[in-house]
Order: C-alpha cells, then sequence, then structure tokens
C-alpha cells in the first residue's frame, strides 16, 4: 500500500486530493504493487492517446497565456530599466536609444512617444513626494530647489499614463525663462488646482500625477555623468 | 486513472513554463517591429511625407504624439530614403529648438539643438551609404555648410521641436516651422542647391 502511494505522492500536489477510489478496489496487494512498479518504471499501461493529446494541450496553453500574457503585462505596464534616480527624480537616459533593452524598445513603440535625443535634453520624472507618498491630484504640492545645469527646462504635471491633465487655468506648463528666482539661483514653484503668487504650475483633477521636468541643452546627456546632481525637492503641501 | 494522469502532469506543466519564457522573450523582442500604433505611423497623419508638417499645439485630450512639451511647438517630416536623399532646411526664431532622426522603431538615431548645430540653422543631408558614394562625385555647392547624415535607416522621421515662450511668441515660430523645408532628391528636383 505504502509503495503504490508512494509515486504520485512525491512528485505531485495533485496526490494530496483525498483519494476517493482508495477503499473501492478490493485487488491484491501484489497487483497494486506490480503496477505501481511499471508505472515508475515507464512500462506499464499508459493512459492512452487521449492523455497524451491532454498533457500536450495543458503544455500549450500555459506556454501561450503564460507566455504571451506575461509579454503584455510587462510591456503595457512595466517600467522601464536602466533607470536613474536622484531624489524624488526618475530619468531613462538610455530610453529611445540602439542601446534601450527590449523591454523600454517594446513599450516605446507600443505607446508611440518620441523620447528627448542626448542632443536635446533629457527628462526626468517625479511620482513621489519627499516623504515617498505617490503624488495626487488632490493635494498641493511644493517645487523647491535647483536643478542640474540646462540652458532651459520646462516643468509639467501629467497623469501617470503621460497624458495632460486639463485645469481652468488653460496652461500646463512652466519654464525656465519666466522663472521667479532667489537670489541664490534657487527657485519655489507651487503647484495647485487654485493660483497661487510666485511661480504656480496650475493643476487640474487626476488621481496619481507625475511632474515631468525636461531639461533641454543638458550637459547631462554628454558625459558629464548623473552622480552628486542637486534636483528639486518635492514638499507636499495642505491636502483636500 | 485520472490519479495517475495527473501524477505524471508535473513534467508537462514544467515544460510548459519553459516554453512560455520562450514566448514571452520572442513577443517582447518582436513588439517594435509589429506594433501599428507607434510614432512612425502616427507621424502619417500630420501630413503628406517627405515634407515638413506642423504639429497641432500640445493640449490635454489632444496630444498629436504622447508626451510631447506643451510648452513647444513641433513639426515632424515623415520620409523613406528608397526614394532617395532627404534634405532639409530650416531658420527658426526661437531661442532654443532641437532637431532629432528617429527611425520605424522609435529610436532615435541622430539628434541636436540649436547651438550644437553650427551656424544656429538648419541645413542637413540624410542619406543611405550607397546614395553616399554617388553625392561624393557630384556634391552640392554648399556642401561645407551641410550636416550630412549617413543612415542604414530608411524610413525615417525627422522632429524638430522650438520653444514658444509665450502666446505672443507662438505665430511667428510656427511660420518658420511652416517654412521649413524637407526636400527628397534636392538634386533633381531643383530646390535651390
Amino acid at each position: 500500500m505504502a509503495l503504490a502511494d508512494a509515486a504520485p505522492r512525491r512528485f505531485s500536489p495533485f496526490a494530496l486530493l483525498p483519494a476517493r477510489k482508495r477503499r473501492a478496489p478490493a485487488r491484491p496487494r501484489e497487483d497494486i504493487a506490480r503496477e505501481a512498479l511499471e508505472r515508475l518504471s515507464g512500462k506499464g499501461p499508459s493512459t492512452g492517446p487521449l492523455g497524451m493529446v491532454g498533457k500536450i494541450l495543458v503544455t500549450v496553453s500555459i506556454a501561450l497565456v503564460g507566455g504571451i500574457g506575461s509579454a503584455y503585462l510587462a510591456v503595457d505596464r512595466g517600467r522601464l530599466f536602466n533607470a536613474v534616480t536622484l531624489g524624488q527624480w526618475t530619468a531613462y537616459p538610455s530610453a529611445g536609444t540602439p542601446d534601450a533593452d527590449p523591454y523600454s524598445a517594446a513599450t516605446l513603440a507600443r505607446t508611440g512617444q518620441v523620447p528627448l535625443g542626448a542632443g536635446e535634453g533629457l527628462v526626468f520624472f517625479g511620482d513621489t513626494d519627499s516623504q515617498g507618498n505617490a503624488l495626487t491630484g488632490a493635494c498641493d504640492y511644493r517645487i523647491t530647489g535647483e536643478t542640474p545645469p540646462a540652458r532651459l527646462w520646462t516643468l509639467t504635471a501629467t497623469d501617470t499614463s503621460g497624458r495632460l491633465i486639463a485645469n481652468s487655468a488653460g496652461r500646463t506648463s512652466l519654464d525656465s525663462r519666466a522663472l521667479l528666482r532667489n537670489t541664490d539661483g534657487s527657485f519655489s514653484v507651487a503647484v495647485s488646482r487654485y493660483a497661487r503668487p510666485g511661480n504656480w504650475l496650475p493643476l487640474g483633477e487626476a488621481g496619481r500625477v507625475v511632474f515631468v521636468l525636461r531639461l533641454y541643452d543638458t550637459p547631462l546627456t554628454t558625459g558629464t555623468g548623473l552622480a552628486d546632481l542637486s534636483m528639486p525637492e518635492i514638499i507636499r503641501g495642505d491636502c483636500r | 486513472m485520472i490519479r495517475q494522469w495527473l501524477a505524471s502532469l508535473w513534467i508537462w506543466v514544467l515544460g510548459g513554463i519553459m516554453l512560455a519564457a520562450v514566448i514571452h522573450l520572442l513577443a517582447v523582442m518582436s513588439v517594435p517591429d509589429f506594433t501599428t500604433d507607434d510614432a512612425f505611423s502616427r507621424a502619417a497623419r500630420f501630413g503628406p511625407d517627405a515634407r515638413f508638417n506642423v504639429l497641432p499645439d500640445v493640449k490635454p485630450g489632444a496630444e498629436p504624439l504622447p508626451m510631447l512639451d506643451p510648452h513647444m511647438a513641433h513639426a515632424t517630416c515623415r520620409f523613406s530614403l528608397d526614394r532617395g536623399p532627404v534634405r532639409m532646411d530650416a531658420e527658426i526664431p526661437s531661442t532654443f529648438w532641437s532637431f532629432s532622426l528617429f527611425d520605424q522603431r522609435g529610436e532615435t538615431t541622430y539628434s541636436f539643438n540649436d547651438r550644437t548645430s553650427g551656424e544656429g540653422t538648419l541645413a542637413m543631408l540624410v542619406l543611405t551609404p550607397a546614395q553616399l558614394s554617388i553625392l561624393r562625385e557630384n556634391p552640392p555647392a554648399d556642401l561645407e555648410r551641410l550636416i550630412v547624415i549617413e543612415t542604414p535607416h530608411e524610413r525615417t522621421v525627422a522632429l524638430l521641436r522650438a520653444f514658444v515662450p509665450d502666446a505672443a511668441h507662438a505665430k511667428p515660430i510656427r511660420e518658420a516651422l511652416a517654412a521649413a523645408k524637407c526636400v527628397q532628391n534636392p538634386l533633381t528636383a531643383d530646390a535651390g542647391i
């Protein structure tokens, strides 16, 4: 009896299922033992062509559903690899270049976006505040500090798919040329649904929000490296 | 019978998972070559090929291409080099503009901005290696001025981005983008070379 059950129990979690037929056949123990031995050695009566077809079906369906499904998920909502993180900001310098990994290339092709080339600039995405909370359209934010060297930069708020958010001010971005700065060159931008004095980036009604900081003509893309750079801090204000 | 079948199924499940990994990799690798909604296909919607088409303003809910900067005005020129080399000229009255070429896979093959362009204007010739050897025998008069890009990617899109500081500057910048030239076969088309 122990020998008969050994094979399924060792190899398959299905052997843990309640064995309904265990008590039904009153067969001699020798027969059961012989059958088990034959099964183990692969000589026993097979389950026939139908069993084989079933197994192939199982294999093929696992391969197709698992392979295509996981590929779809990875491309559809996967984060790009080769990210560079500075404070709350993340950039993907290799996105859109021949050096990009296959997942980034697939995501890029599927979404149809055209990232900035190395000679144009570099895009940083910020999706958490300084406390590590996800950014939401229900809160006010303050973006303060300084940016890495760049001839021009623009700041935009988008949803998590990178789409602009409509707002009542009719303006979706802020640029470094029109910015008010402190005497030491640092700045502070208020991000809110409602008009704010000083530098104001209007925010629309949205759930999750991503801030997009585009640095144009920056030495970052031409080899000075991305370490030890000061990026502005995203500080959460009041929420409603 | 059923239990026996189930008991020997694990090796087939394992095989299915390994096959799934292979299919996963093949599917991901083939996406850039098979998508129909990539930037290259979308660029065809803005107007005819082989000329610069000014894109509509980047506004919420009406973005011509995803992830474009709303602070910029854009123009694209889509072309296929198998019909001949392409020459591009533009003079943009903006304090910042940048230019990039991307191929059918959406990969940027070449990019620069107004400061790295040399004279502050766009003057570029894009051709295949075969066309370059023909050009060497019969060069255009102002070859020294031109940025010559040799690319094996025949189907290419050129994207011009020009910074619009405020609404008052939008009109001249968009007019300059509309006047930007993108000419196929410049030597035979008598485009002033």
